[in-house]
């Protein structure tokens, strides 16, 4: 029923053999159980997103202290300009 | 009196007034550490030269304050402390230095807090029993046989044993009620928004709450009044006014009046579960508390719409780590191989299934079927218990189905899954929760007993949870 290999490529994952199968099973298994869901009418009912009381605020825009960069140099080695080294992305 | 078995207001008071010192209190947790925890595992990491750094420092001060003051404090590896690891359980964080303080870890360390480690957990929090830990399980210290619940699990394992006063778990779909319940202490969800989650790392950002494991309900309003309070650094925090949790503790609770769900009897519940149950309901009637039956009729869709929800977050929220800022880093030949490697190899199954549960229910042509119907279905569930809050004050139901389960025992994740059948319909509403220790099983656990108020009523969750305790 579900399209592993596009869920996968959306999710970033790439399974391998047995654990593969075994999550293959396990999603068929859950997803099943969902089904369940569809005796509940929800006619007229809005969708929960935030629970009570959460009235989203925004704070003012103003310049506060960021993080310190030799934290953040202990948890990846910085090149150039404090900024991160990746893969080529541009122009393959 | 041992230090061990003195409240969180007594050692801060004594500390206080120079009767034991900061640094004789660390010591004492430091050796139960050394004595326990090897058989335990509730720790991924304890700061000893951190702890007795701190005490010594507290120890120093001339104007010595604060609700916690030489009090140690066990955090949950999925929050950040300064300087500390913070794996969220999972390889994929190994190595990981956080750089800044959790909003709720600051505010410990305000309180003159003392950060004594990083607990145990399900990576990610995605789990019941601390089986999903990248690194190890948490054994629960009442019969290290049996697991301790998860997924905070570490926090509760660490409070049961003594190997520290309290703890800081995060409760998504019940992580820190059932552990709570498994281990025989306290855990506390409050009201989604009444706690910060800055420095929390995400799981299902509209249903994490954080909230403290104590040995008492006493201690556990002494915590709530540290942690709670509105954090601009999380836009999801309510404005509410500050209120003492502790006043509310001892207030006789007659003439309130508690809830009992008919549809507990749809469910299958361990018979020693149902006696303690019983056994509460008659200890309310005895303090004057009226008890009333309500109805939760969708009840039972709650377990199927929570695996939608929580998922679906979980798996935007996990889209961060991609091994380029930090973490295990993959391999491979272009950008995309390399997210595909540093995820697959740092992500454990469960995590994986979620990620790919989640995907699911957001990819088009599924969306509406699954996200917005779950979605509709807990506004549903938000219903049931609005209705039931119009008359009653509180509702009272089993933490667990079951008292805890032996290694290896669940074999499927639905298995697992249904071990927090009544804890996640109170995650879905956001309501305010706590389990109490009531009774025993024949293997000599406790048995959880959780109550619900309604949002923002810790006040009275916590009185009526103290007057049950203390009968």
């Amino acid at each position: 029923m579900i399209d592993l290999e596009k869920i996968e490529a959306l999710s970033a994952l790439k399974l391998k053999g047995e654990e593969k199968e075994k999550i293959i099973k396990d999603l068929e298994e859950i997803i099943e159980y969902f089904e369940i869901l569809k005796e509940v009418d929800t006619e007229g009912l809005e969708p929960l997103i935030y629970t009570k009381g959460i009235a989203l605020s925004l704070r003012e825009d103003k310049v506060t202290e960021s993080l310190d960069i030799k934290y953040i140099e202990r948890n990846r080695k910085l090149f150039g300009n404090n900024l991160f080294r990746v893969k080529r992305i541009i122009g393959e | 009196m041992e230090i061990g078995d003195l409240t969180i207001k007594d050692i801060a008071s004594r500390v206080k007034r120079n009767e034991i010192s900061a640094n004789e209190v660390a010591k004492f947790y430091i050796e139960q550490i050394h004595m326990k925890d090897p058989l335990i595992n509730a720790f991924l990491y304890v700061d000893e030269d951190g702890v007795i750094k701190r005490a010594k420092e507290l120890d120093n001060l001339k104007n010595k304050k604060g609700l916690l003051f030489g009090v140690p404090i066990a955090i949950k590896d999925n929050m950040n402390v300064k300087g500390l690891q913070a794996t969220a359980g999972s390889k994929i964080l190994r190595g990981y230095i956080a750089p800044y303080d959790a909003t709720v870890v600051q505010k410990i360390k305000d309180e003159g807090g003392i950060i004594i480690g990083k607990t145990n957990l399900d990576e990610f929090a995605m789990g019941s029993s601390t089986e999903n830990s990248a690194f190890f399980p948490t054994r629960n210290p009442l019969n290290v046989e049996y697991v301790p619940g998860g997924s905070s699990g570490g926090s509760a394992s660490a409070v049961s044993a003594g190997l520290s006063k309290a703890g800081l778990g995060s409760d998504t779909g019940g992580s820190v009620r059932q552990p709570a319940a498994f281990c025989g202490v306290v855990g506390m969800k409050p009201t989604y928004g009444r706690v910060s989650r800055y420095g929390l790392i995400a799981f299902g950002s509209s249903l994490d709450v954080i909230g403290p494991l104590t040995k008492t309900v006493e201690d556990s309003a002494v915590m709530l009044n540290v942690i709670a309070g509105f954090d601009a650094k999380d836009e999801t925090t309510a404005k509410v006014e500050k209120e003492d949790f502790t006043d509310s503790l001892g207030k006789e609770i007659r003439g309130l009046k508690v809830g009992v769900i008919k549809e507990i009897a749809d469910f299958n519940v361990q018979s020693e579960i149902m006696q303690s149950l019983k056994v509460s309901y008659s200890k309310l009637e005895q303090l004057g508390a009226e008890i009333i039956e309500v109805s939760l009729p969708h009840l039972k869709y709650a377990l199927p719409t929570y695996y939608i929800v929580a998922p679906s977050e979980a798996s935007a929220n996990l889209a961060r780590f991609d091994g380029v800022r930090y973490g295990l880093e993959g391999e491979g030949e272009n950008i995309k191989e390399f997210y595909e490697d540093s995820r697959t190899k740092g992500f454990g199954s469960e995590v994986k299934r979620r990620i790919l549960i989640g995907t699911f229910a957001l990819s088009a042509g599924y969306y509406d079927a699954y996200y917005v119907k779950a979605a509709k279905v807990r506004r549903a569930i938000e219903g049931d218990f609005e209705s039931a809050f119009s008359k009653v004050s509180s509702i009272i139901l089993p933490t667990t189905p079951t008292t805890p389960f032996k290694f290896g025992e669940k074999k499927s994740p639905l298995d697992m899954y249904m071990s927090d059948i009544f804890t996640i319909p109170v995650s879905l509403a956001g309501l305010p929760a706590i389990s109490v220790p009531i009774g025993k099983d024949n293997k000599g656990f406790r048995v959880g007993i959780q109550l619900i108020a309604k949002w923002f009523d810790e006040a009275t969750l916590l009185r009526v949870a103290y007057a049950l305790e203390n009968y």
